[in-house]
């Protein structure tokens, strides 16, 4: 079993598929944005007919940030054995755009969608380019590496921490520095401002910062 | 009293006002969203559908509505731990799942010639298992979705069976999570094979009674025979994959083309069809239960006994009885618990073929205890995809038919 003493590799910017063991499961293509559309229109005409899925990942500290990966399937013809490439299309965070092969092969459509949706990478020419499995309101891209895991913050009402949860705030009359103090705080978590003379009700001869 | 003072008088039309025969001699389309609460949507799915009469003139699919991000949470659990959140994607046949990632785990560790032989066996016999499930609830929605109502009662208690031997195998009825990295959480129970045997026993009477109910009905005919064709051409270049691309013609099978867990010692055949409409995967679908079947006995028959975990403690817990006895291996397990193990760096693809095609997970791992990056190949969404194509010029009414024929998962799709 590995240590725990050895820091997480997670947290460190490396390309896993770069150093990779040796899997035989696909022939694999390294391409950038500009030579996409010729690898794949190439590799169609070779007989990879099916594009079987369009995927994101996310790599982070890598540059290019990420891989928009193809998974084409050349089926089995008189006999010959069916084969499968993979196609890595390595993009940059700054300008995530790749050239969209909906027109090549009308099975990228909601995978495209799906890749826009979850990682933020556009893909110019796609004709109904628009959020799929999020709500169309939503903000930000799920599935890359700097989203929490549970979204984004939400905007929450203030509330006040247990001291100032005293009763003093539920309308008793109180007097005194204290409870004028923990008045004041209250008025200020809530956003309130305090009048004067309810200080001065209150018999108060607080300074107005509210300062003990 | 006169007839006219019991019938009112039509109300005089205000000036302006559209009568009925304008608007059907300017415009006579419009827009029915189906779903995503309608009964006949298997689940969550919204079809903005424009109508012309009872012609469908286009259809745009609306899914989402069931994400819950299932490939988020499993980055950001163990490798051990990931395979519980994927069962939960094809929640019909959640080993077909599982399997699917645990293989493509053990080939990033290349640890795939360690699993034992009865680990293998038992994997394709409960995957089997879980198609015939499946392929049952597709059989008895899919027949009330055209008023047999019957038939449902005779499909899922052939299921309810299948059920009951996952309960006894891994725990659960729905979600045994009982195939783990290396093989096999425990071995098969006593009496497992025992009731595996009075499954095999009544599947085929059970089988013959569905086929004379639904196969020659002529009602069930003339809903589904010529309704949404598909083309070998469109299959292929919208990605349609498992009995919806067989049934036009296409003889492509993962099982065959790539085998995984020794699918390749099993005798059985790849099932097509010419027709390609919603009848032929009808038929595609029942005959691959048979087949299905076929497998089962045929594991039934050869299983070996042995072990049923990779004997490598680098990825395995110890076994459960040496933890009272031995504190090294107490602290293996409290470490295999508490931090999991690590996955040299890579990437993968592996597939298996699930009951709606092939189902793919792209797995990428950075050498930490979590997976970097699971992307599913979700089969469901590729063939549900096509409905905006076939449903054109269709009747709304066989658009049920359609979705039922094409049976989605949306957990799978929406994940």
């Amino acid at each position: 079993m590995p240590s725990s003493q050895n820091p997480p590799v997670g947290s460190t910017a490396l390309d896993p598929t770069a150093i990779r063991p040796a899997i035989d499961d696909a022939r694999i293509i390294r391409t950038t944005p500009d030579a996409l559309r010729d690898e794949l229109v190439a590799l169609r005409r070779d007989g990879y007919t099916m594009l079987l899925d369009v995927g994101g990942v996310d790599y982070l500290a890598r540059e290019p940030r990420f891989d928009v990966v193809y998974h084409l399937l050349k089926l089995e013809l008189n006999g010959t054995q069916a084969q499968r490439v993979r196609v890595l299309c390595g993009v940059p965070g700054a300008d995530p755009v790749v050239p969209s092969v909906t027109d090549l092969w009308p099975s990228a459509d909601w995978a495209e969608r799906e890749v826009y949706d979850l990682f933020g990478v556009s893909f110019s020419g796609h004709p109904d380019l628009r959020r799929i499995q999020m709500p169309v309101e939503w903000e930000g891209h799920p599935l890359r590496k700097d989203y929490p895991l549970r979204g984004p913050a939400r905007e929450r009402t203030p509330r006040p921490s247990f001291a100032l949860k005293s009763n003093v705030a539920a309308g008793t009359p109180a007097a005194g520095k204290t409870a004028a103090a923990l008045q004041r705080q209250i008025a200020a978590a809530r956003g309130q401002v305090v009048p004067a003379e309810a200080d001065a009700a209150r018999g108060g001869q607080l300074p107005k910062d509210g300062s003990k | 009293m006169s007839v006219e003072s019991i019938v009112p008088a039509p109300a005089p039309k205000p000036a302006g006002a559209l009568t009925m025969d304008v608007i059907e001699h300017t415009n006579n389309r419009m827009v029915l969203s189906m779903g995503p609460q309608h009964p006949s949507t298997h689940g969550v799915l919204q079809v903005m559908t424009e109508i012309e009469g009872e012609t469908v003139t286009h259809a745009e699919p609306e899914i989402g509505y069931l994400h819950t991000g299932i490939e988020k949470s499993a980055e950001n659990l163990f490798w051990t731990q990931a395979s519980t959140v994927i069962e939960r994607m094809d929640y019909l046949s959640p080993l077909s799942n599982a399997l699917c990632y645990i293989l493509g785990v053990e080939k990033l560790l290349g640890v795939t010639d360690l699993v034992p032989e009865r680990a293998r066996q038992v994997r394709v016999l409960l995957c089997e298992l879980s198609r015939l499930a499946s392929h049952c609830v597709w059989l008895g929605t899919g027949g009330i979705d055209l008023g047999a109502i019957s038939t449902f009662f005779y499909a899922f208690d052939m299921r309810e069976r299948i059920l009951d031997l996952n309960e006894l195998s891994g725990g659960a009825r729905m979600h045994p999570n009982y195939l783990r990295i290396g093989g096999l959480r425990d071995d098969l129970p006593a009496g497992f094979l025992e009731r595996l045997d009075t499954l095999i026993a009544m599947y085929k009477p059970r089988m013959t009674e569905l086929r004379n109910l639904l196969q020659n009905n002529p009602i069930l005919q003339d809903r589904m025979i010529d309704v949404g064709i598909i083309s070998p051409e469109d299959a292929i270049a919208w990605g349609v994959t498992g009995p919806c691309l067989r049934a036009t013609g296409v003889a492509y099978d993962v099982r065959k083309a790539f085998p995984y867990s020794g699918y390749e010692n099993y005798d059985f055949d790849v099932v097509t069809r010419t027709e390609g409409d919603a009848y032929a995967r009808f038929l595609v679908r029942l005959d691959e239960m048979d087949q299905s079947m076929r497998i089962v006995e045929q594991v039934r028959k050869n299983l070996v006994g042995g072990p049923i975990m990779a004997d490598d403690t680098k990825f395995t817990p110890p076994p459960k009885e040496t933890i009272a006895v031995s504190m090294e291996a107490l602290i293996h397990h409290f470490k295999y618990v508490s931090e999991s193990f690590r996955v040299p760096p890579g990437d993968v693809y592996q597939a298996v073929e699930g009951p709606r095609g092939e189902l793919g997970y792209y797995i990428v791992s950075n050498g930490d205890n979590r997976p970097w990056r699971v992307r599913t190949r979700p089969a469901s969404l590729y063939n549900l995809q096509i409905l905006k194509k076939i449903a054109v010029g269709e009747l709304i009414a066989d658009m049920v038919v359609m979705i039922g024929s094409l049976d989605p998962v949306f957990g799978e799709v929406d994940r």
